[in-house]
């Protein structure tokens, strides 16, 4: 028990240490943005959360917030100019879709394809529950039958070497 | 029982094994294209050396033309370049839609003359397979078609509308298999149509 909470103590603090330097890290490089002048601290807000969600298409798995690529550049201009020019955060989500497909934005949507990534979280917790419900009672009956059968047999060798 | 016991691991096993096995062979950066099948964006451009000429989609109807996404800054468009002007010289119509890298629209440091002087250079080295080209400034236009980078070809159809989207360079394998088929078909097409104009585009 005291190795159980030691190490689980070790996991939550190394957890926490990676994501603290990581918000650190990612920090670092939203300060080596471009300045761009918002209208309203409601775009600035916009403007953030829509580069954070955006995926840059160029690099594997990056947003276009931390993507220092050209085209994460040219990105951020567009959402810039779309949001000066007063569309919303679908609309920019929308525009990009039309350009760049679904891959550039991190929030999959629900189709034929992709339905699998709902279900089969669920799906694998349902058998899985499934399966422990139906073995546990088995399980624990066939054992107290062993120990008994393995106690009635080390009884008979204590016996026989008396 | 004993049965399922087996059977359900082995067949949940054998279909992580096939899943695996196929994503060896798929490349995670491969993704259609949205321009497909749809009509270029409108635009209006300059000419790369003559500013003051502007060109609109006009430039693309009646014409089957191969629109080259690239820039000097590109090290496989150099590489590209040669063959690009071979198949010119065959009588392929080349458009380029150029941007620069360094000149940054917001912040540029970079003249336009020193961008055309690249250019010049660049192409009297290694062959200038285009009849123009056009200068994306604000690379609008490429983020319209969705363009990633350099290289990127398109193949653009009489009426205007894109039919291939490649990523990448343009070399004779590229060709032989993904352009080469539907631009003869396209051609053919073009010299039933416009029987007088069939030598055009010849250099």
């Amino acid at each position: 028990m005291n190795h159980l909470t030691r190490s689980l103590f070790i996991i939550v603090s190394m957890w926490s240490l990676l994501t603290l330097s990581g918000l650190l890290f990612s920090h670092d490089v939203q300060a080596t943005q471009e300045n761009y002048a918002f209208a309203s601290e409601q775009q600035r807000q916009d403007f953030k959360r829509l580069t954070k969600e955006l995926r840059c298409p160029m690099c594997q798995n990056q947003n276009i917030a931390d993507s220092d690529a050209m085209i994460a550049h040219d990105m951020r201009r567009k959402v810039y100019q779309l949001l000066s020019q007063g569309n919303d955060h679908d609309q920019v989500i929308d525009f990009m879709k039309q350009r760049y497909g679904d891959f550039v934005y991190y929030q999959p949507p629900v189709n034929n394809s992709t339905i699998w990534l709902w279900i089969l979280p669920f799906s694998v917790l349902l058998i899985g529950g499934w399966i422990l419900f139906k073995r546990r009672p088995e399980i624990s009956h066939t054992d107290e039958q062993v120990e008994a059968d393995l106690l009635a047999k080390a009884d008979e060798m204590l016996e026989k070497d008396k | 029982m004993i049965n399922t016991r087996f059977v359900v691991p082995l067949v949940a096993f054998t279909a992580l094994v096939f899943f695996l096995y196929q994503g060896l062979f798929s490349d995670p950066r491969e993704r259609e294209s949205q321009a497909l099948a749809k009509p270029m964006p409108t635009f209006s451009l300059p000419d790369l050396m003559e500013p003051s000429v502007i060109y609109t989609n006009d430039v693309f109807t009646d014409q089957v033309t191969l629109l080259n996404i690239w820039g000097v800054w590109c090290v496989t468009c150099a590489v590209e370049l040669p063959y690009l002007t071979e198949l010119s010289q065959q009588g392929v119509r080349f458009v380029g839609l150029y941007y620069d890298q360094d000149l940054d629209p917001d912040f540029g440091t970079k003249t336009l003359a020193r961008v055309q002087q690249e250019v010049i250079e660049t192409t009297n080295q290694l062959g200038n397979p285009f009849a123009f080209n056009i200068f994306d400034v604000y690379r609008d236009t490429s983020l319209d078609l969705g363009v990633t980078g350099a290289p990127e070809t398109l193949l653009i159809d009489q009426q205007g509308v894109i039919r291939v989207h490649h990523i990448g360079d343009l070399n004779p394998r590229v060709w032989d298999s993904k352009f080469a088929p539907l631009y003869n078909e396209l051609m053919a097409q073009q010299s039933l149509q416009f029987t007088p104009r069939q030598t055009e585009g010849q250099p």
